[in-house]
């Protein structure tokens, strides 16, 4: 489904991703772990085509097409989606209008006429309700005055209600609280299937607990220098990064 | 003592006459001259044309782009309208006509700026007064050429009253309106813009005193013109009286609004609100003086006032200038004024759930508008600038 070879990426001018290969396929869940300023973010953000990111070699292919030449836009209809680390607000702009907007551009590019409103609350209920939200949540503004779990909930919230067929979660598991991480997880499992595959960035073993990885993979020093079954982040819980990897 | 103008008037006695006329509002009852022949006088043109332009250097016109007054603009016809559109759900009984007889134009607040004195000579003139309930509707169509327009409409205790200022056609057209809320009056004043027209040129010169009690409505709904001033001067000069100013403006490109406001309480227990939002497109401008002014007798004042512009990009202007004047001491006053890109962060983030730049950008527009839109009390009304944006 995704393959990433070689991947060469820089931030203004300074190299973050050095050499990176990956390769995920359809039904499985790669956990990808590393210390912080490792560069997991700056993955997610070339996945998903957010600009400041130069890729200067590699290659990433989604599906067999060349991801890079995709519009973020083209890479959502695609089926990928990016559950952000840091979700931005929008300012007067209503859950139900921004994912009315969202599912209208996919059934466009689909060749599919716009979603009639009834069925588009009715599916935006149903999702609301996997993930424990009062359905209050879909008239309010995008984000606006969410708390930081609040957020991570929207993310998924939206990945549920787009139905994509690669879903990166960065962090979606830092600043939920026990039930929320439970909420979520359950989430995330409900919409695993051996069409889907997931990209857990995460810090923590608490959520693999949870969401079972396939795989588990290292970054740091803008590669990946480990990749192991659950084990391996059992591993690092006990280790830290220093004694695993010498980082 | 009046001197008649005639078209026998010579080019320096007309230009006297008018400066004179400027300087001494004492003699405004002696003003309803026919603007017509006035202009006529070539030196009295002249003369006006450079008064308009030192406007230039006053503090309050310094941000507006006003090039377009040294056009040789000459006098056009306006002309009355129908009722419009927005009008359709309201039984004709309702409407308020026009009274027979004009007030006193010394019962007019002491102009401030040439245009008022100039407007006070307009050609179209029309007195409403509302004694219950009812709705004054001022539909025109400026047919090219600088017109003026000179509406006033007062409210008798306790009367209901909606005033609509439709401009339609094209031209400089300049509308003075004076509104008088008597004691315990209710108006609801909506001055939606939309002139698809080139060179249409609206400048709205609004008034109202308000008495004890009263409360006074504005709404402001602007788009597709290429120059647009609305100056309101509200005086809140009766105890409890409130008055609630909104705008939304979609000021697209080459375009230029305007807001010039300046509320004046005067009196204790008095209430203000102005919320006005700029969405700018490249090579847009936006400009927006509010001015609060509380007298030292009106205390227990609530006055707040808000205005953000929202830039299409770098190339969009936008210039605020909040001023707060507060001789009372117990008062709340608050003022807040806030310009911003469209964020390409948000952009970003719109864009990776499928929604293309174009929409994603309007999606933000129509956000930003609709906290105004969204409290006008006409559905109609919401409907049609909800519409203009998409435009
Ligand atoms: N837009 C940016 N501008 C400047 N530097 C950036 C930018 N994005 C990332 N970086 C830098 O790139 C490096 C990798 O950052 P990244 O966010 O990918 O790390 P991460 O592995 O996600 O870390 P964390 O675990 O803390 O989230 C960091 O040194 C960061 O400062
Ligand atoms: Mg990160």
């Amino acid at each position: 489904m995704l393959s990433i070879r070689d991947l060469h990426v820089e931030v203004e001018g300074r190299p973050i991703l050095k050499g990176l290969t990956l390769e995920v396929r359809a039904g499985e869940v790669h956990a990808l772990m590393g210390p912080n300023g490792a560069g997991k973010s700056t993955l997610a953000a070339v996945l998903a085509g957010r600009e400041g990111y130069e890729v200067t070699g590699g290659e990433i292919l989604f599906e067999g097409k060349n991801l890079l030449e995709l519009s973020p836009e083209e890479r959502s209809y695609a089926g990928l989606f990016l559950a952000f680390q840091y979700p931005v607000e929008i300012p007067g702009v209503s859950m139900v209008q921004f994912l009315r907007a969202a599912l209208n551009a996919h059934r466009a590019a689909a060749g599919l006429d716009p979603i009639e409103p009834p069925d588009l609350m009715r599916h935006l209920r149903e999702k609301a309700a996997l993930l424990k939200l009062d359905p209050s949540f879909l008239s309010r503004s995008v984000n606006e005055g969410f708390s930081g779990g609040e957020r991570k909930k929207a993310e998924i919230f939206q990945m549920a209600v787009l139905n994509p067929k690669l879903a990166i979660l960065d962090e979606t598991d830092s600043g939920l609280d026990i039930d929320a991480l439970r909420i979520v997880s359950d989430a995330v499992n409900a919409l695993r299937s051996p069409e889907r595959a997931f990209l857990l960035i995460t810090h923590y073993y608490r959520i693999l607990q949870h969401v079972k990885p396939d795989f588990v993979h290292i970054l740091a020093g803008g590669r990946i220098v480990r990749s192991g079954g659950p084990e391996l982040a059992l591993e690092l819980e006990e280790k830290g990064y220093e004694q695993l990897i010498g980082a | 003592m009046s001197t008649p103008i005639s078209a026998s008037l010579s080019l320096e006695e007309g230009a006297a006459h008018l400066t004179a006329l400027l300087r001494d509002s004492a003699r405004m009852d002696d003003f309803p001259l026919p603007l017509q022949e006035l202009w006529q006088a070539q030196a009295a043109q002249a003369h006006l044309q450079q008064l308009f332009t030192e406007l230039r250097h006053k503090e309050d016109w310094k941000y507006t782009p006003v090039d377009f007054f040294r056009l040789p603009w000459a006098l056009g016809q306006v002309e009355l309208l129908g009722p419009s559109s927005f009008e359709s759900a309201l039984a004709p009984a309702e409407r308020v006509a026009p009274s027979e007889t004009l007030p006193a134009l010394s019962s007019f607040p002491t102009p401030a700026s040439p245009w008022e004195a100039l407007v006070m000579g307009a050609s179209l003139r029309a007195h409403y007064r509302v004694s219950k309930q009812g709705h004054v509707s001022w539909n025109f169509a400026g047919k090219g050429g600088l017109t003026t327009q000179l509406l006033t409409v007062s409210l008798e205790p306790h009367a209901e009253g909606e005033v609509w200022l439709n401009p339609q056609g094209e031209g400089f057209m300049i509308v003075r309106v004076h509104l008088h809320l008597s004691f315990g009056a209710q108006a609801r004043l909506y001055l939606p813009t939309y002139l698809k027209a080139p060179n249409t040129y609206l400048y709205i010169i609004l008034s109202a005193e308000q008495e004890a009690e009263s409360r006074l409505e504005g709404y402001d709904l602007t788009a597709a013109v290429s120059w647009k001033r609305l100056e309101v001067k509200v005086r809140l000069r009766g105890k409890g009286a409130v008055a609630h100013l909104l705008g939304a403006a979609r000021v697209g490109l080459g375009e230029s609004m305007d807001y010039a406001i300046r509320v004046e309480h005067a009196a204790p227990h008095t209430e203000s609100n102005q919320l006005f939002k700029s969405l700018v497109y490249p090579e847009g401008r936006s400009t927006f003086q509010g001015r609060i002014f509380v007298h030292r007798q009106a205390q227990k004042t609530n006055a707040y006032q808000s205005h953000k512009a929202l830039l299409w990009d770098r190339k969009a202007v936008a210039y605020s200038r909040p001023q707060l004047e507060i001789f009372a001491d117990d008062v709340r006053c608050t003022h807040g004024v806030t310009t911003g890109f469209m964020e390409g962060e948000i952009l970003t983030y719109l864009r990776t759930r499928g929604i293309p730049e174009a929409q994603a950008r309007q999606l933000l527009a129509q956000a930003f508008l609709e906290e105004v839109i969204g409290r006008v009390p006409h559905e109609g009304l919401q409907e049609a600038a909800r519409r203009w944006i998409e435009a």
